[in-house]
């Protein structure tokens, strides 16, 4: 180790010498595109195939819900290339697996971006938050990241449905106009450190101040799952409804505790808080009195909306057996909105990745078939895409166990807007 | 053991490191790229722990002191984060001097502590600084932390751009290719450092106070100034560390730097074999790159079951065998990964003769790790 | 103050639990020296074998097939893996049981699943009055379950022939193992202990207020780590006072986090237990009840 140094200056030296040698700064001419039709094209198309990417989680926390995206995913886009493909083409999906590790994120993103011309999801807050602005460097489309308003800071990134502030808003809206809660009165809030629940609590405090309630929040980590401590200290204050933006075990566990407390008052989850098996645990009876879900997305029950009624069939064919929830119509709407992107990436004879980003801003009004709230405007960069959610009711009757109750969207949901 | 071999050997490995970016996808490079600055972190905590026989958990804390230091005294001010904009290299010094100076400032309490206690009030510091992180977020962009901006030398960036276009060879150069040399530049010089005090006068006080603190100080070492070195050199290791993660992301995040880091670096040097150089870097390539790899090449392998039919599928399969992986290397390799090396070096190159006496250039043993301790130190 | 009586109830029937999870770390690091990272996966398995094995062979029953099955997990690792170490350090050691830890906690994770697996405890949801003040009975039961425990555990170590080894092989090996007593089975009988131990408080934090099994579980464990260190190494009724003493912090922080949060910021709940164990050490490096001699490494 000791003459280390003095080799490997010299190796060092020459190497650069050479490297000057063969140094050049003036780029090549661009390459042609590899279309035979009249469509430019770039990374991960060919003339025959177009290759996407998933980045997603089947090793960490999320690992079984993400089971369920892939699969409900593979299935769909087998479905569209028997239906001929996309821009004449195949739709072949690269799956990998981050474990919710940002650094496997990073890399793993590195190896795919040069063969895919979009990323359908890069699942989880850390890891996405990780390849994001890599993504937006590369000027590629990345979907599936999640709700949190942060996200929608990069033009690259496409939103499933209302952010989570929007939610947020809603909920409190929700509470005033139709669950009964007084203005003046107290709305507790419990959320995750974190752009998820960081984002939910503006909403609400935002909401709070339009509608004249007050706010009293709880920060929380996913480790917290006995809630005693903040229960206690939102019946202290009287709250008249709780806003929740954590995990399925937190739902639970509040409902549970609020009740057996006394506190007889709604609490409404965020997006991902609701999972059937709840209705398994000793809390079930406080879940079915007082909790409501708000979603982005419709929740799997709503089979009138034809876009559930069709990824809930597909799913059903592609694993008989696996677990139904919110994730099905998810990765179904995921898979719709990217398939739109290329779409118009093709139409506008630029399938490469900044043609998917490009066709992504223009498209102002975006319909899935009722998965998600009709008419998605993501040319205005930086903003929720909608304002209108989905509101539940937790159901023993209903398939994965929440009920629709409306679509709302109310004031302060519309009054509220990212950076002002 | 002859210095020619060695030296060549050496000389080759930076040879092909440095060529390494001709023929390697992005993949490898970023992968390279977080192994480099892992391997600069786990030497720092190699001397700490191996050397001078300081358990820390904590050392992601001091990382994350660099990496933050650095994102905020290179950065722009923003309307979310405040930043100072000042040169990156003026910002990388920085990122070593105030982790080196927390790590100072840290020193006295870990004065008064040892072994396992200092390990475990250590792993407080990384719960108090990722508690900062999160809440002074005008700093450090809060949870969901801040961009970082690209490294410069003069002009040169080390990034996509300035100049947009650099080929060498026929192979562009894009950020990934020039922080590779940016990296293994300062991983080099960060070795032979290390390497060079573990030998000198420096490494022998930290094992001196390592192996009997009554000892070293009858000795006329002064203990707690050269426990507190041990400490500052180790932080300043760390920060580097730290600033490089960031340069690597792109970005920072309070995430990155969790309990999980922590871990993983002792794994590193535990696994490398404690207080070996060597040990450190190789330990850092087994810990962070294993699981990229796993991750990347597991679904060729055909036994596994598809990801979400419920059998073991590959991202799992890929974790369990990191796990026995770090098992297996604990029980049937003595000394980790550099000390079975040292073994297989032994056997081939001297077979009949005892192991040969220790010289002070045999930078890689581990400095009298196998001394038997005197009692009153042990328990 | 029925406020304040009810945070002070809800942190100390919490850390009684912690302190089930703690005195785990305590006794197998005084009786093998081997600071044990998969303690949590071993909480988590616990409780998981409930959770599956309920619905067939009943509650009471499968608690106790989860005690046996967490104690025959930790005997089995410190047999197969740890007496065969290649270096026998506690620094190897600990590092081995992160490896463990990985390989548990994976295969666990992806057995449960997206699933909240309850535990179909017979207690339920309900909770206990006393005047204005509820307390869920669970952890009512969980606060006289652990001072059973911790009584029996008194028994066995100051009235028992192999409780007194176990102090005598702790305190100093060679010489113990000279007087007689077989040092591999006192580290047997310490890893069994902190499987049951570790088996009973995996029943209480997922049964009611928590909603049932979950991977995050195994994070739990390290929330008693702090409560280990404050109270002593190698001390159990250490772990007891730590326990509470975390258990409580946790409680009022959480409770009076609006009180608080100008001062430290939001989510200081998570950070206190910390603050507060090396605050400790800085004022007593042994911790609260530990003895100078526990250092080790």
């Amino acid at each position: 180790m000791k003459h280390l140094p003095r080799a490997s200056a010299l190796s060092a030296a020459a190497v650069t010498l050479l490297a000057l040698a063969a140094c050049s700064t003036t780029a090549p001419s661009a390459e042609g595109g590899g279309g035979s039709d009249d469509v430019a094209t770039g990374n991960g198309v060919t003339d025959s195939e177009i290759t996407i990417g998933m980045l997603t989680d089947l090793s960490g926390p999320f690992a079984a819900g993400a089971a369920v995206q892939v699969t409900e995913t593979q299935a769909y886009w087998d479905q569209v290339n028997a239906d001929g493909g996309v821009c004449g083409r195949d739709v072949t999906v690269d799956v990998q697996d981050h474990g919710y590790d940002p650094q496997r994120a990073v890399t793993l993103y590195r190896s795919m971006a040069p063969d895919v011309i979009a990323l359908q999801q890069v699942l989880g807050g850390p890891t996405s938050s990780a390849v994001l602005p890599l993504a937006e460097q590369d000027d590629v489309y990345v979907g599936g990241v999640g709700w949190a308003g942060s996200a929608l800071a990069y033009p690259n990134n496409q939103l499933p449905g209302a952010s989570n502030a929007v939610q947020a808003a809603n909920a409190v809206d929700y509470m005033l106009d139709e669950l009964g809660v007084a203005e003046g009165s107290s709305i507790g809030v419990v959320y995750f450190a974190g752009d998820y629940g960081g984002d939910s609590l503006a909403g609400a405090e935002h909401a709070a101040e339009e509608r004249g309630v007050e706010i009293v929040a709880q920060e929380i980590t996913s480790q917290t799952t006995d809630l005693s401590a903040q229960a206690s200290a939102l019946a202290q204050a009287d709250v008249a409804g709780v806003v929740l933006a954590a995990a399925p075990t937190q739902f639970a566990s509040l409902a549970g505790v609020l009740s057996s407390q006394g506190a007889d008052v709604p609490i409404i989850g965020m997006n991902p808080t609701f999972n059937p098996s709840l209705l398994t645990t000793p809390a079930a009876d406080a879940l079915l009195a007082n909790a409501y879900s708000i979603t982005s997305i419709s929740p799997y029950a709503n089979t009138d909306a034809p876009g559930v009624q069709a990824a809930n069939d597909l799913y059903a064919e592609a694993d008989p057996d696996g677990a139904v929830g919110w994730e099905v119509p998810l990765a179904y709407v995921q898979a719709e909105l990217l398939k739109q992107a290329l779409d118009g990436a093709c139409e506008s004879g630029d399938l490469t990745p900044e043609g998917v980003v490009a066709a992504l801003g223009e498209s102002s009004s975006v319909d899935t078939e009722g998965l998600l709230p009709d008419g998605l405007d993501y040319s205005n960069a930086g903003q929720s895409p909608t304002t209108t959610v989905f509101i539940s009711k937790v159901s023993a009757d209903a398939d994965a166990g929440l009920e629709l109750l409306d679509q709302v969207s109310g004031p302060s949901a519309e009054s509220f807007s990212y950076g002002g | 053991m002859s210095e020619l071999p060695r030296k060549a050997g050496g000389a080759v490995l930076v040879l092909v490191a440095l060529a390494l970016p001709l023929v390697l996808s992005d993949f490898w490079l970023q992968t390279g790229l977080f192994v480099m600055a892992a391997a600069i972190g786990a030497v720092g905590l190699t001397l700490l722990v191996g050397v001078a026989g300081q358990l820390s958990l904590g050392h992601a804390a001091f990382a994350a002191i660099g990496a933050y230091v650095y994102a905020y005294t290179t950065g722009e001010t923003t309307t979310s984060v405040t930043g100072l904009g000042l040169p990156p290299v003026l910002g990388l010094v920085l990122a070593v001097g105030v982790a080196a100076l927390v790590g100072a400032a840290f020193s006295p309490v870990a004065g008064r502590l040892r072994g396992i206690y200092l390990g475990l009030a250590t792993l407080g510091l990384v719960f108090v600084v990722r508690h900062l992180l999160v809440n002074l977020s005008d700093w450090t962009g809060g949870f969901t932390g801040r961009s970082v901006e690209s490294f410069a030398l003069g002009g040169f960036s080390f990034s996509n751009r300035d100049p947009d276009y650099l080929a060498v060879a026929g192979v562009e150069f894009e950020g990934l290719h020039r922080l590779w040399y940016l990296f293994l530049v300062l991983a080099v010089a960060a070795c032979w450092l290390a390497s060079n005090l573990r030998a000198g006068r420096t490494g022998r006080a930290w094992a001196n106070v390592r192996d009997s603190e009554t000892a070293a100080a009858a000795m006329g070492v002064g203990v707690a100034q050269v426990k507190a070195s041990a400490f500052v050199v180790s932080s300043g290791y760390a920060g580097l560390a730290g600033a490089m993660l960031a340069l690597a992301y792109g970005r920072v995040a309070p995430d990155v730097f969790g309990l999980t880091a922590s871990v993983d670096f002792l794994v590193m040097i535990v696994l490398g074999g404690l207080g070996s150089v060597t040990g450190a870097v190789v330990g850092a390539l087994f810990v962070t790159a294993l699981p990229l790899v796993l991750a990347q090449y597991s679904s060729a392998l055909p036994f596994l079951a598809a990801p979400g039919s419920g059998g073991l599928d590959p991202s799992t399969a890929s974790r369990i065998v990191y796990g026995l992986a770090i098992i297996a290397v604990l029980v049937f390799l003595r000394g980790g990964l550099a000390g079975a090396a040292r073994r297989l070096r032994q056997r081939t190159s001297t077979p009949a003769a005892p192991p040969a006496p220790r010289t002070p250039d045999d930078g890689d043993r581990p400095v009298a790790v196998t001394t038997p301790r005197s009692k009153e130190t042990t328990r | 103050m029925s406020y304040l009586l009810e945070q002070v109830l809800n942190g100390l029937s919490y850390g009684l639990v912690l302190s089930l999870i703690a005195a785990g770390f305590a006794i197998v690091f005084t009786s093998t020296g081997v600071l044990n990272f998969a303690h949590g996966s071993v909480v988590l398995l616990g409780a998981y074998l409930v959770a599956v094995l309920h619905p067939t062979i009943g509650f009471w029953p499968a608690v106790l097939v989860g005690m046996a099955g967490s104690a025959v997990t930790g005997v089995l690792i410190n047999a197969v893996l740890v007496r065969n170490l290649a270096d026998r350090k506690p620094d190897t050691a600990a590092i081995l049981m992160l490896g463990v830890d990985i390989v548990l906690l994976t295969e666990l994770t992806r057995r449960i699943g997206n699933q909240v697996l309850t535990l179909g405890a017979p207690w339920g949801a309900s909770v206990v009055r006393f005047g204005d003040v509820s307390l869920p009975t669970g952890r009512v039961l969980a606060a006289g379950v652990t001072v059973v425990a911790f009584a029996g555990l008194w028994y066995l170590f100051s009235r028992t022939d192999l409780g007194v080894g176990m102090r005598a092989a702790a305190a100093d090996g060679p010489t113990a193992s000279l007087m007689g007593i077989r040092l591999s089975r006192t580290a047997a009988t310490g890893w069994a202990l902190a499987g049951v131990l570790a088996a009973v408080a995996g029943v209480f934090l997922t049964s009611f207020p928590a909603p049932g099994v979950a991977p995050t579980v195994a994070l739990s464990a390290f929330a008693a780590i702090p409560a280990w260190v404050l109270g002593g190494f190698d001390s159990v009724p250490g772990a007891v006072v730590g326990g509470l003493v975390i258990g409580l912090t946790s409680a009022l922080v959480t409770g009076y986090e609006a009180e608080l949060e100008p001062f430290l910021g939001t989510g200081f709940g998570e950070v206190a237990p910390y603050v507060v164990m090396i605050v400790v050490l800085l004022v007593r490096p042994s911790g609260l009840l530990g003895s100078k001699e526990a250092v080790r490494v």
